[in-house]
């Protein structure tokens, strides 16, 4: 079926999870093809205060926008301010209303892009600090989350320095591109003199083809297996920060934000032979089914292939998650979007993949899962160029605290 | 002296007020009950405005003159002006948003060419805090500082005209490394008088224009003045063949000199100068854009700064009172100083390509925020009548 899942919608908004419910997955049997694609009935974007950023579990919208920015902020109070003004206009922005009237004393307050009557319940919005915002500009060394580094080269990178890092990290996410842009540009013009966007990307998600998960690209269903973001204490274990040494407390409730900027190189991939393609990834490019099943939700049945006949053993989903208890820990929440930024200089097109993945550490599931894949047959198609690590703050709780709680304790 | 923290983020109102859309549930809207129109004109002005509420609100405003007409929203006494619409046609109805706290206001009538009339005072009850508001400049308020604005550019023109006869003497001679000296100082002296988005009208294009929009860019016959000279002088031009660019930029500038008695200032156009000169700065010169090769774009922002501190400090008066954002924008003027002045190093000057990427963002931002404070300054300026 196309649209979310009636029921799932009933029991709150998290019931879809995030690119789709796998409950079925791990207990290897098929569950209902659910969408992944807002539409129709998509159900409602959570508020912004919470314990959790309401945009790390929720599922993903239609459109985003990922970008990094560079702090110049002049001291810690400065810093403050700033991570302040971030959340006024997170929460202005996520709960809609009348922009401030200023009468004859400046320009109109907001860019009007959506009308005199800013929609609320359209946004969502996701804060991450990068490990350069606690070198010695801040005095915030102790504070930093214990496993924030800054993203290191992989074996089959092509990094271009003007699209990694960065200070800060935000992601917008909603239905339609001027809801984006409307955020983007109220936070610009309050933050304009402490931060400047060093890279942005925007992205999309698509709607399903014919069913169930959204495809990337390549054409291959993407988003298919993750953890059950519906389950807590799994959240618990895979995605939170546990606040728990070495962890400075603050830290609980946040999440590791891996983002990698991946074109591919589709051209190139449109000449390889459906077969080998479907080897690539280790499932069907029609259905999503793994190369063993029938349904996309079908769980891969490794125990009977040990030598990779069907699912070969350097197959992307295989070396991802060989589903094993060894390698059980280093599964990560995904959360990726498409690109599209034009043409390059040889007239391909430049598209690719907005890679987002959360997890408790960093190197434990993430680094873990991208050292199986070094080297996997689908490197020659891809092309990593950007990205990096962040840390997503804790939830703001309440009207009454901020983005910049970290700073205080 | 107590020096106030640069704070690098605008201030702005925590939330937006409730308004009617938020997702699920639907609020109840936050505009008093629909009120009939509130009339303007010469007969009637202000009648109809049955039940004033606090909060914010859109007000429904028609004209039932016979003459185009603006209408204010005004504080009695004081004459602050909480909202205002300008020329509402003859059986228009406009919308005016507007919030309005606690206290006494009236409707003021401008009938285009008629006397002022303002209508009943009206009270208003409620704890809402009321929008911001200023008392209007008036045209004749913004004369003196024109005045002082326009003194400030003839001496400067003195300057540029010395400065200029300098260079061009340099290429007449064909000393073409002290005609290299000279450039900057004499465009320098032209980008302190503030001119901005055809300030000077041909005299502007003469004298600073861009290849840019030329059919034949750099090369195009009308390509002319400081950075014409500037193209040549950096790109290896024989002295032989700079000359007449030369000579003819000096024949701008005598002309600007001589033009300039006669060039009565628009007062309406000084607090627009306020930011559009930087707006300039942002567009053509930290992008690196206007230039041409002698990548002293810095030295030019720091010039154009100059000369918005100019503007700033002939309307300073009049916003004392009016603009509370003003110290900010002072802490901002001095923060783009800093950051300029750092990239010069004796006579020459960081290239913007040069720059790294952190002072590039530096720069970048405190403009941009710079920017985001001087505009009000064009709003809250901008000439309007009292009588
Ligand atoms: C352009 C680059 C990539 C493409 C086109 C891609 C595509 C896919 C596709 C089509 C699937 C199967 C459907 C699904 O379960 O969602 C998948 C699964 C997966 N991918 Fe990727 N992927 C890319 C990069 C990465 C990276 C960088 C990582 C992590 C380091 C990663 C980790 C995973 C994981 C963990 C799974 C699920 C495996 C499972 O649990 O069965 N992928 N990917």
């Amino acid at each position: 079926m196309s649209g979310y899942d009636r029921r799932m919608f009933l029991r709150g908004a998290l019931a879809t999870g995030i690119a789709g419910s796998v409950a079925g997955v791990a207990a290897g049997k098929a569950v209902a093809e659910t969408s992944t694609t807002p539409e129709a009935g998509a159900p409602p974007i959570p508020p912004f205060h919470g314990p959790h950023q309401a945009g790390i579990l929720a599922p993903a919208r239609r459109r985003t926008i990922v970008a990094a920015f560079d702090v110049m902020a002049d001291g810690r109070d400065d810093l403050a301010d700033l991570l302040q003004t971030l959340t006024d206009r997170a929460r202005a922005l996520t709960s809609g209303g009348i922009p401030e009237q200023v009468g004859i004393t400046a320009p109109s307050s907001d860019s009007g892009i959506l009308g005199p009557d800013i929609p609320g319940g359209d946004l969502m919005l996701t804060v991450g600090v990068g490990a350069s915002l606690f070198d010695d500009r801040y005095g915030l060394a102790s504070r930093k989350p214990s496993r924030l580094t800054r993203m290191p080269t992989f074996p089959n990178d092509d990094l271009d320095p003007a699209w990694c890092h960065g200070d800060l990290s935000l992601q917008l996410e909603a239905d339609d591109d001027d809801t984006l842009l409307h955020a983007l540009r109220d936070i610009a013009k309050h933050t304009r003199g402490g931060m400047q966007v060093r890279w942005r990307m925007n992205g999309f998600s698509n709607p399903p083809r014919p069913t169930g998960t959204q495809r990337n690209l390549l054409g291959f269903k993407d988003g298919i297996a993750n953890p059950d973001a519906t389950k807590a204490a799994e959240m618990d274990r895979r995605v939170w920060a546990s606040g728990k040494a070495p962890e400075p407390a603050w830290t609980a409730g946040g999440s590791y934000l891996v983002v990698r900027l991946i074109r591919m190189l589709v051209e190139f991939w449109d000449r390889v032979g459906l077969d080998e393609q479907e080897k690539m990834f280790g499932r069907a490019k029609d259905t999503g089914a793994p190369l063993d099943g029938a349904h996309e939700q079908d769980a891969p049945q490794y125990q009977n292939d040990p030598e990779g006949l069907v699912i070969p053993l350097d197959s992307h989903i295989r070396r991802a998650n060989p589903r094993t208890p060894q390698t059980d820990d280093s599964r990560i929440l995904r959360r990726g979007f498409n690109y599209d930024r034009g043409m390059d200089s040889v007239g391909n097109l430049d598209v690719g993949l907005i890679f987002t993945c959360y997890q408790q550490d960093l190197q434990r599931q993430f680094e873990a899962t991208q050292k199986r894949l070094a080297d996997e047959p689908l490197v020659d198609y891809i092309s990593p160029f950007g990205g990096g690590y962040f840390f997503a703050l804790p939830g703001v709780q309440d009207s009454s605290r901020s983005f910049g709680g970290f700073l205080k304790v | 002296m107590h020096v106030r923290r640069v704070s690098t983020v605008i201030a702005s109102s925590l939330l937006f007020v409730a308004g009617c859309s938020n997702s699920g549930v639907k609020a109840a809207p936050a505009q008093p009950a629909a009120d009939p129109s509130i009339q303007i004109s010469t007969s009637h002005c202000g009648e109809g405005w049955a039940h004033p509420a606090a909060g914010s609100q859109t007000l429904s405003i028609t004209n039932t003159g016979t003459t185009t007409a603006d209408a204010d929203v005004i504080g009695v006494p004081g004459g602050a002006v909480y909202g205002e619409l300008e020329g509402v046609a003859p059986g228009v109805t406009r919308s005016l948003p507007i919030t309005l706290g606690q206290g006494t206001y009236a409707i003021r009538c401008q009938p285009e060419d008629g006397a002022l009339i303002v209508g009943p005072s009206v009270r208003v009850a409620g704890s809402a805090k009321s929008g911001p508001a200023a008392v209007p400049v008036t045209y004749n308020d913004l004369y003196g500082p024109t005045r002082e604005y326009q003194d400030y550019v003839a001496g400067g023109v003195k300057t540029l005209l010395a400065r200029t006869k300098t260079l061009v003497a340099a290429v007449d001679r064909k000393d073409l490394k002290a005609a290299k000296k000279a450039w900057l100082p004499a465009h320098l002296a032209y980008e302190k008088l503030g001119a901005a988005y055809d300030t000077f009208g041909d005299f502007g294009d003469a004298i600073d224009g861009l290849p840019q929009g030329l059919p034949k860019g750099v090369h195009d016959p009308d390509f002319a003045g400081f950075h014409r000279v500037e193209y040549g002088l950096w790109h290896g031009e024989s002295a032989a063949s700079l000359r007449s660019p030369a000579d003819r930029l000096l024949k701008d500038v005598k002309g600007l000199k001589a033009d300039l008695p006669n060039e009565d200032m628009e007062p309406g156009d000084l607090p627009l100068r306020a930011h559009e000169i930087m707006e300039n700065t942002l567009q053509f010169e930290l992008t690196e854009k206007a230039d041409q090769g002698s990548g002293t774009s810095l030295a030019t922002a720091s010039a154009n700064l100059d000369g918005t501190r100019q503007a700033v400090e002939v309307l300073r008066p009049l916003l004392k009172s009016r603009y509370t954002g003003l110290s900010q924008m002072d802490a901002d003027l001095d923060r783009v100083q800093k950051l300029l002045d750092a990239q010069k190093h004796g006579d020459s000057w960081t290239s913007v390509a040069g720059l790294g990427t952190s002072d590039r963002e530096s720069i970048d931002g405190a403009v941009g925020e710079l920017l985001e404070r001087l505009a009000p300054i064009a709003s809250i300026c901008y000439p309007r009548r009292t009588s």
